[in-house]
């Protein structure tokens, strides 16, 4: 099983990010990721992230989402995560709005691992400790350390 | 004479003490607590250190069948009208043709191995014929188990309305025996079926229909009203009776109109009848137990393990396949609902019928019957919570409803008043009233804040220890509660697991689905969206908890209302 520290980097973690609205936050993470990855256009990974989620919301409750796709040319399982400064209307289950979300792009090819590793995700921010230690984070790197560092 | 009486009195109330202090062991052993019930009485009787000798009949059979009318009026309200989607037809068919069944082959099994006529066979076989939804239900929630609704409805409904069936059989079979005509059994038969359920079907409605309207139109104190309720019920009951209907059917459907309209100070009676139905649990278990003399039933042992045997494992199983064909219900369900086959007091009540019409061998049957229910407790009911379990027929228990304040409006029967006070870390907490996920059919009428009442402005912040005050339709709290539980409680973690941690639209194309995730569909599911495939693949009415494995996905029904498919969960295998 990859860790988090497999899948996520320092430059890919977002502490505090502009809200708004859903859409714009998708653009924000499309933009994040792209200037991140170059060999994965903003446009495409804007694209994928959306059609996944008119499949339903992929937030998880409590604030919680954890946006996910496959994508063309991406060799590795991508996470991506972020905290949200003002909380995002998702369309969530439970309603409520989301300020904490960890986005996974995995290769086109698919994997069982692909799936386990969101499942695991999954798990992990399921885990009421895990997302308030998170979400009291200052800036980046301390999102980071937290997110990487962290034993379940 | 003065003595005497208090030593009853005293006597009672200690074995009922002693029956309610044993029902947290209940749990704890994952036993019915009629069982141990039933103990208590035996080892209070003649052979245990209690020594009471108890050998009336006539009182035991009064005791129980006011016991089981009571038993039957809260079932019948605590049957939600919603539940016949799914489960009322393959429930009235198993009441019927399946007491038939069961009763019959029972019954060619009872003549052989105690070589009596058939006839004395088949009373036996009617006499255990019933199931018992009590006992069942009472096991599962102990357990912290919700059933899927297609076999929860099932088994419900069909134990609310198969002792009918039973009694009659047995009533008429006991006639057949009494009399020396050689007429046409056969159409005797159905004519006395008919006049028993005709009369207690249509008192059965009128009943609960002139019931609901005196509820509303009188003006009592509110004291009154279960205590109307209750005493309605039990008028029509032994009218019912006297006339020559089925008063057990008759007392049912009046629970079953009462539960599933609006009602004045519902709340009320379903308290009142809720510690009623208890304590006449608890009254006739005890009783039917002093009335067994426990070393009698050495001497039928045998023949009652080989009866219970085919019950068990031959009658039952027959029985629910047979009856169950039309429906296609999945087989692990039909496998399920043969197992829950579980006896309770109507047979030990049914079997005093021989004592009183005074015929040979009716302390045989007596025994008998008290083995077979005593077998089928033990065996089917130590084992439902784990098959259950084993089968995947449960579901998440619904988040509890705790602490919520409900005032009645008097003249405004479908309204109520209720009071939810805000826990810090509940979904409500912390909402600005605006973004409250409310029903619409929901009014926010104020909040309470320490001693301040605050108009209920879109933009005001619930805070901690606040008390939500909301007029709902009478119908909806149960919605309502997951939005004040504190989060997360065991059954929201339960549930996260259960159905996965993603949530689908149901009007989602399947091919979408499985091209996110990289699944090959099949190819005759191709162009359907996801409640199309659910109803083609697993069952045509589906159930919350149904689900379908679709390569290393899986798909569970997470959320339904008036038959429609609301949400889909999306696991990860």
């Amino acid at each position: 099983m990859q860790t988090l520290t497999q899948i996520l980097s320092p430059g890919r973690t977002i502490c505090r990010a502009p809200g708004g609205s859903k859409k714009r936050l998708f653009e924000t993470i499309a933009r994040i990721i792209s200037e991140d990855q170059l060999s994965l256009p903003y446009a495409e990974v804007f694209t994928q992230l959306i059609a996944r989620e008119k499949l339903g919301s992929t937030g998880l409750g409590q604030g919680i989402a954890i946006p996910h796709c496959r994508i063309p040319n991406c060799s590795q399982p991508l996470g991506t995560l972020l905290s949200v400064d003002e909380p995002v209307d998702f369309d969530a289950p439970d309603n409520q709005p989301v300020d904490l979300l960890f986005v996974l792009l995995v290769p086109q090819e698919a994997h069982q691992e692909h799936l386990d590793i969101l499942s695991h995700v999954a798990g992990l921010f399921s885990q009421t400790e895990f997302c308030q230690a998170l979400r009291a984070a200052g800036d980046n790197q301390a999102l980071y350390d937290i997110a990487t560092g962290w034993k379940s | 004479m003065i003595d005497a009486s208090y030593q009853l009195i005293l006597l009672c109330a200690f074995l009922g003490l002693v029956s309610i202090a044993i029902t947290g062991l209940s749990q704890r052993l994952g036993a019915p607590s009629l069982l141990l019930f039933l103990l208590v009485g035996m080892l209070a009787g003649e052979d245990g250190p209690g020594g009471i000798h108890f050998d009336d009949v006539g009182t035991a059979f009064l005791v129980g069948n006011i016991a089981l009318a009571i038993i039957l009026l809260d079932g019948g309200m605590r049957t939600h009208v919603s539940s016949f989607r799914v489960g009322l037809k393959p429930a009235l068919s198993l009441a019927t043709l399946g007491v038939a069944i069961t009763s019959g082959i029972v019954g060619l099994v009872a003549a052989w191995i105690l070589d009596w006529p058939l006839l004395n066979g088949l009373l036996l076989g009617a006499i255990v014929g019933s199931t018992d939804a009590a006992a069942v239900f009472g096991l599962l929630h102990g357990a912290g188990l919700e059933l899927k609704q297609r076999s929860g409805a099932t088994l419900e409904i069909e134990s609310g309305t198969n002792d009918p069936m039973a009694i009659f059989l047995t009533v008429s079979l006991l006639g057949l025996l009494g009399s020396t005509s050689s007429g046409n059994i056969g159409v005797a038969l159905l004519l006395e079926f008919l006049q028993q359920m005709g009369f207690g079907g249509i008192a059965g409605l009128a009943g609960g229909w002139l019931l609901q309207k005196l509820l509303n139109w009188l003006h009592l104190p509110r004291v009154l009203y279960p205590l109307l309720a209750v005493s309605f019920g039990l008028c029509v009951f032994g009218l019912t009776n006297l006339a020559g209907g089925s008063g057990f059917l008759a007392i049912y459907l009046i629970g079953l109109l009462l539960g599933n309209r609006p009602v004045n100070y519902l709340r009320d009676i379903r308290w009142l009848l809720d510690g009623l139905a208890w304590l006449s649990q608890i009254g006739m278990f005890l009783l039917l137990g002093l009335l067994v003399t426990p070393s009698s039933l050495l001497d039928v042992a045998l023949p009652a393990l080989v009866i219970a045997a085919a019950l068990m494992l031959v009658a039952r199983p027959v029985a629910v396949f047979t009856c169950l064909l039309p429906f296609r219900l999945p087989l692990k369900e039909q496998v399920f609902i043969s197992w829950v086959g579980l006896k309770g007091a109507v047979p030990i009540i049914l079997a005093l019928f021989p004592y009183l019409s005074g015929m040979e061998h009716s302390a045989t049957y007596f025994q008998v019957t008290f083995f077979v229910v005593l077998l089928s407790l033990c065996f089917q009911g130590w084992t439902i919570a784990p098959l259950a379990r084993r089968l995947q027929l449960d579901v998440p228990p619904l988040v509890e409803d705790r602490e919520h304040l409900g005032v009645v409006i008097p003249g405004q029967v479908d309204r109520e008043l209720l009071a939810y006070r805000i826990h810090a870390g509940s979904p409500a907490d912390a909402y600005v009233l605006g973004r409250l996920p409310l029903p619409d059919s929901v009014k926010t009428v104020g909040v309470l804040r320490t001693d301040q009442v605050l108009q209920p402005r879109d933009d005001l912040r619930l805070a901690p220890e606040d008390i939500l005050v909301l007029l709902t339709p009478s119908h909806e709290s149960d919605q309502l509660a997951g939005l004040f539980a504190t989060l997360p409680t065991r059954s929201h973690l339960v549930s996260s697991a259960f159905f996965g941690p993603f949530t689908l639209q149901p009007d989602v194309l399947f091919d979408d689905l499985c091209a996110a995730y990289g699944v090959a569909p099949d190819p005759d599911l191709e162009g359907l969206d996801l409640d199309a495939v659910l109803r083609r693949r697993v069952h045509a009415q589906p159930v919350v908890g149904d689900r379908l494995r679709v390569g290393n996905i899986e798909l569970v029904v997470k959320q339904m209302a008036q038959g429609r498919i609301l949400q889909v969960g999306l696991k990860l295998c």
